[in-house]
C-alpha cells in the first residue's frame, strides 16, 4: 500500500516539479509569445512574459515568404508516408525476429542494432552517392527511403520484437490449431494486440521525420520540395541574419501537429514505453 | 469421434529423448487422462498429439490416418490450454466462432452454433464480453466453448484447471465431465493432480520420465498398481512404504514385524518394499503398536502421522483419534490390500 505523504512534503514536492518544470515549459512560452512581439519586444530587458502589444502580422509573412503551405505538406505527407512504413516494416521484423526460429535470429537481431551505433552523418555521403546515381537528389525519396530501412525502423523493430517476445506463446498456438497460418496468426492476432507498440512506434517515427534536418538540407535545393525544419533557416532578412518573429512564427506552427499528437497519444505512448521495457 | 492410435510415438532434443516410444490406443468416445509428475512428458505428449510438436518417431492416427505430418488445424481436433489462450482483443462470441470464421462457415452458422455451445455452458449472457471482463471460471468455460462449437473429432485439455482455486476446481471438473457425457467427443486431458485423474478417467495413462508405467481404469491402478512409482503417485494421501525382507512371520521392517496375506510366503526370504494405503489401516486392540506423531482431524475422517517401528507413515481412520504425539495405539494393516513391490526396480510381486 502507498504511504500517504504529508502536506509539507506534498507542497514541497508539488514546489519542485514546478521548478523543474520551467527549463521544459519555458522555450515554448518563449516561442509562442515572441511570435506575436515585434522584433524590438524579443530582446527586450528585463525580458516580457507576457507581450505588451501583439504583432499577428507575423503569420501572415510566414506564409508570404515562403511556400509554407506546401512545405507543410511536404512534411506532413512524407511523415506519414515514413510512420506507416516504419510501422509495416518494423512490426514485420520485430515479429520476425520474436516469434520465428531461424537459425542465427539472434546473431541477425544483433547486427541488425548495430545499425543504431552508426551516426547519420557517417552515412550521409555514400547515401547522396546512392541516390544521386538513383537519380533520386532533390526528390522526397531519401527523406521516405532513409528512415524506413534506416536507423529509425531499426529502433522501431526493436521496439516491436520486445513486445512480441512477450505475447503468450499459447495464443499462437490456439490460433494455430483454430486454422490460421503464420502471416494470418500475425494479422489477426499479434499485430491488433501490438497497438500500445505499434502506437509508440507511430509517435517516435512521426516525430523524428517531422524533425529531420540534416537529411533534407543534403538531399533538397528548391525551396518548394522543402520540408518544415529546413524551411524555418530560410527566414532571414538581406544580410542573412534571422527574422526572429517570423522564424518563431514558423516554428510554432511547426510545433502545433507535434503538440497536439503527443497530446491525444501520451497515454498510449506511456504505455507502449512500459510494454517496450524502455523508460524514458 | 475417432479413435486415436498411438504406435512407438518418440520425441528427441537432439541427443535427448523425452518420449521414449509411446503405445497408447484411445476408443471412440474415451476419456483417457495422463497423469504424471511435472516433467514426465505428459503434455509434450498432447502437445505431439495436436501437432505443435513435431514427432521424432513412431505414428499418431486419429480416426483411422495417419497424422504426423498434419498441420494443427487439419487434425480436426480442439484444444483447451492450461492458461485459456482466449484472444484479448475479440469479445466472448467472436473467440468462440473463430475458427469456424477461418473454415469458411456461414455468419448464420456460425451464430447458431455459438449459441448452442454457449447454452450448453452458460455463457449466453457473456458473449458481448472480453475475456478481461471474466472470472477464472468463465474464461474456462469459454475456453471449453471455443473447442466445443467446431465439434472436432478429439478434445485435448492441457492442465485446464490449474489457474483455478481448490473449490472451482472440483466444480469445473464436474463441468467438463459432464460435457464429455453430453457430447461423448473423444478426449485426452492432461494433469499432474491424480485426484482429477482418478475422478474424470475413463482410462488412465500413468507417465514417468517419457515412458508409460502403467494404462488402465482408475480403480485398477488404485487397486492393483503395475509398480511402486504408480503405486505412490495414484492416491492421496500416497501409499506408504516399507522396506524389509519377507520372513515365515510376515514382513520384518526395521523395528517391526508386520502381517502379510497366506499368498505373499512364497515370496519368502526375499527383500521387498511393503506398500499399504493410509486407508487401509483399522484401529485394532490385537493389530501392531505405532507410535503417533501428528494428529489431524478433517472432519469425517482423521489423518494420523504414525512411526511403525523406525518408519514414519500415515494412516486415515473413519474413528476419531484424540491422542498427543508419543502416544502408542495399535493399528491391523488390510491383509488383502497389501501391495509388495520387488526392492530392485519396484515391479509389482503379488
Amino acid at each position: 500500500m502507498k504511504a500517504e505523504l504529508s502536506p509539507r512534503m506534498k507542497v514541497f514536492l508539488y514546489g519542485l516539479m514546478c521548478v523543474l518544470l520551467v527549463p521544459f515549459v519555458f522555450p515554448t512560452w518563449w516561442m509562442v509569445t515572441s511570435s506575436v512581439k515585434p522584433i524590438s519586444d524579443i530582446f527586450a530587458f528585463p525580458p516580457q512574459l507576457v507581450p505588451q502589444s501583439y504583432d499577428w502580422t507575423t503569420y501572415q509573412k510566414v506564409f508570404e515568404l515562403q511556400p509554407f503551405v506546401q512545405q507543410y505538406w511536404n512534411s506532413a505527407y512524407i511523415a506519414a508516408l515514413v510512420t506507416l512504413g516504419t510501422m509495416v516494416v518494423s512490426s514485420m521484423a520485430g515479429y520476425a525476429f520474436a516469434r520465428i526460429r531461424f537459425p542465427f535470429a539472434n546473431t541477425i537481431f544483433m547486427i541488425v542494432l548495430l545499425g543504431l551505433l552508426i551516426p547519420s552523418e557517417v552515412t550521409i555521403v555514400p547515401l547522396f552517392q546512392m541516390f544521386l546515381k538513383a537519380g533520386m537528389v532533390n526528390t522526397h525519396w531519401p527523406l521516405i527511403l532513409v528512415p524506413i530501412f534506416g536507423a529509425p525502423s531499426v529502433f522501431a523493430t526493436f521496439v516491436m520484437r520486445q513486445f512480441f517476445v512477450t505475447l503468450p506463446g499459447e495464443l499462437e498456438e490456439a490460433a494455430r490449431v483454430d486454422g490460421l497460418g503464420r502471416f494470418k496468426i500475425f494479422r489477426k492476432i499479434a499485430l491488433p494486440l501490438a497497438r500500445p507498440a505499434l502506437a509508440s512506434v507511430a509517435i517516435f517515427t512521426f516525430l523524428h521525420s517531422w524533425n529531420l534536418f540534416l537529411e533534407p538540407i543534403v538531399f533538397l535545393s528548391s525551396a518548394d520540395k522543402f520540408t518544415l525544419p529546413q524551411a524555418l533557416t530560410q527566414y532571414t532578412d538581406a544580410y542573412g541574419g534571422p527574422m526572429w518573429n517570423i522564424q518563431l512564427a514558423a516554428a510554432t506552427l511547426t510545433a502545433l501537429p507535434v503538440l497536439i499528437v503527443f497530446i491525444i497519444a501520451q497515454k498510449q505512448f506511456v504505455e507502449g514505453l512500459a510494454h517496450t521495457g524502455l523508460k524514458g | 469421434m475417432a479413435e486415436v492410435t498411438l504406435s512407438r510415438v518418440r520425441k528427441s532434443y537432439g541427443a535427448v529423448d523425452i518420449i521414449h516410444g509411446v503405445d497408447l490406443g484411445i476408443s471412440d468416445g474415451e476419456f483417457v487422462v495422463l497423469v504424471g509428475p511435472s516433467g514426465c512428458g505428459k503434455s509434450t505428449l498432447l502437445r505431439m498429439i495436436a501437432g505443435l510438436e513435431t514427432i521424432t518417431g513412431g505414428d499418431i492416427r486419429i480416426g483411422g490416418r495417419v497424422v504426423n505430418d498434419l498441420d494443427p488445424k487439419d487434425r480436426d481436433i480442439a484444444m483447451v490450454f492450461q492458461n485459456y489462450a482466449l484472444y484479448p482483443h475479440m469479445t466472448v462470441a467472436v473467440n468462440m466462432g473463430f475458427s469456424l470464421e477461418h473454415r469458411g462457415t456461414g455468419k448464420a452458422e456460425i451464430a447458431e452454433r455459438v449459441k448452442w455451445a454457449a447454452d450448453i455452458l452458460g455463457l449466453t449472457h457473456l458473449l458481448d464480453r472480453y475475456p478481461r471482463q471474466l472470472s477464472g471460471g468463465q474464461r474456462q468455460r469459454v475456453a471449453m466453448g471455443r473447442a466445443i462449437v467446431r465439434d472436432p473429432q478429439v478434445f485435448l485439455f492441457d492442465e485446464p484447471l490449474s489457474n483455478l482455486d481448490a473449490k472451482l476446481r472440483v466444480v469445473m471438473r464436474g463441468e467438463i465431465k459432464s460435457l464429455h457425457q453430453k457430447l461423448k467427443t473423444t478426449t485426452i486431458y492432461v494433469t499432474h493432480d491424480q485426484v482429477e485423474a482418478m475422478t474424470m478417467a475413463d482410462k488412465i495413462v500413468v507417465l514417468n520420465g517419457g515412458r508409460v508405467e502403467q494404462i488402465g481404469a482408475p480403480l485398477d491402478l488404485y487397486d492393483r498398481p503395475a509398480n511402486q512409482f504408480v503405486a505412490g503417485f495414484i492416491g492421496s494421501p500416497s501409499m506408504n512404504f516399507l522396506t524389509g525382507t519377507i520372513t515365515a512371520e510376515g514382513f520384518a521392517a526395521p523395528g517391526i514385524v508386520l502381517p502379510l496375506p497366506e499368498a505373499a510366503h512364497e515370496l519368502r526370504d526375499r527383500k521387498a518394499v511393503y506398500g499399504i494405503r493410509p486407508e487401509h489401516f483399522a484401529l485394532d486392540d490385537n493389530g501392531v503398536p505405532a507410535e503417533i506423531v501428528l494428529v489431524e482431524p478433517m472432519g469425517s475422517e482423521t489423518q494420523v502421522t504414525m512411526k511403525l517401528g523406525e518408519t514414519q507413515v500415515t494412516g486415515v481412520f473413519r474413528e476419531r483419534v484424540s491422542l498427543s504425539p508419543g502416544a502408542i495405539i495399535r493399528v491391523r494393516p488390510d491383509l488383502a490390500s497389501i501391495h509388495l513391490f520387488a526392492a530392485d526396480g519396484g515391479e509389482r510381486l503379488n
